[in-house]
């Protein structure tokens, strides 16, 4: 390499971090973000079941994902994003579990997690006579429980699946296994939450409703 | 089976959507808060490589110049010149006589030596 070459290679370095195309990649991720940020605080809230958490996890999110995979192409970003939350609801749920012990040998109850009320904790829907809105709002509590109560795994399997929608390629990625065991958690997870809420099924679930 | 996990799919998809359409200002407002704060980071990075990008360019443009001008190689690598003593020849005044009268001097040269020597 001769001089000319190297000047030029030092200086055109720089080039693509600055200017325009740094812009467009931040209008990007804000655009990513504000489509994902509110289903990744429910996904979150489901997991750890309480809300301040879930938004603080999410903000982590939010920063680690800007912080260490900005330069990533735009499909990559919600396998990752959810892939950080997820190992922080996993983080979260063996802080916990420290806490929670150290709490008890101090002759002290744990944490109050159990008690979370997922009823006052919903939100409150336009438009609905109080009977809709609370049957809608038990629904979605048993639910909420019964995918809270699912094994770690097949929890997230079912809540990237359906409730982010994310195909299989993209949840094995998120969770860091095959696309094969993405598929046998969910498929369980689905088992599983069917035979629970079988007698809370909100209408249209049902077997009669799937085979019309 | 396979439509009836699909319904139930369908069904718990629709529910969490509406969860999700229901969170109230507050919340959103938080997220919106949070969002930002992730993107300022983008904006700080930005503006510290911006404001540091020219001087660090002219910095590391000169630094290499100088190493490859201080280098022998750089010398060695135009065409035709493979070693410094071609050099020293082409440049001396009186060195094409000595080129034409090689043999001579190599002559005096070894005889210098062997009168030395006796």
């Amino acid at each position: 390499m001769d001089v000319s070459t190297a000047v030029f290679a030092v200086s055109y370095s720089g080039t693509p971090i600055t200017g325009t195309r740094a812009l467009q990649k931040e209008r990007q991720l804000n655009q990513f973000l504000a489509e994902v940020e509110r289903r990744a605080l429910r996904i979150a809230e489901i997991g750890v079941r309480n809300r301040a958490d879930a938004l603080d996890l999410v903000q982590d999110a939010m920063i680690k994902l800007v912080h260490n995979y900005s330069e990533r192409g735009q499909e990559e970003w919600a396998p990752l994003f959810y892939r950080i939350l997820q190992n922080g609801v996993r983080d979260w749920h063996r802080r916990q579990a420290v806490r929670n012990r150290v709490m008890v040998w101090f002759g002290r109850k744990g944490s109050d997690y159990n008690d979370y009320d997922a009823v006052a904790a919903a939100p409150d829907p336009i438009g609905r006579t109080p009977d809709e809105e609370l049957s809608n709002s038990e629904a979605m509590q048993h639910l909420e429980a019964a995918v809270h109560d699912l094994p770690r795994r097949q929890r997230e399997a079912f809540m990237l699946r359906t409730f982010e929608g994310l195909d299989v390629a993209g949840t094995a990625v998120a969770m860091g296994c095959s696309q094969g065991s993405v598929k046998t958690h969910y498929s369980r997870a689905v088992h599983s939450l069917r035979e629970q809420l079988e007698e809370h099924r909100p209408e249209g679930y049902g077997p009669g409703e799937g085979s019309r | 089976m396979n439509e009836t996990n699909d319904a139930f799919d369908k069904k718990a998809k629709a529910m969490f959507d509406e969860s999700v359409d229901g969170l109230d200002a507050a919340t959103l407002s938080k997220l919106n808060r949070s969002r930002h704060q992730a993107l300022a980071q983008l904006q700080r990075r930005r503006q510290t490589w911006s404001r540091w990008m020219p001087a660090t360019g002219v910095a590391a443009a000169v630094l290499v110049a100088v190493i490859l001008l201080q280098s022998p190689m750089a010398v060695n690598e135009i065409p035709g010149l493979t070693t410094p003593t071609d050099m020293e020849i082409l440049l001396g005044e009186d060195s094409i006589e000595m080129l034409e009268e090689l043999e001579f001097y190599s002559w005096i040269d070894s005889a210098d030596l062997d009168n030395d020597v006796g």
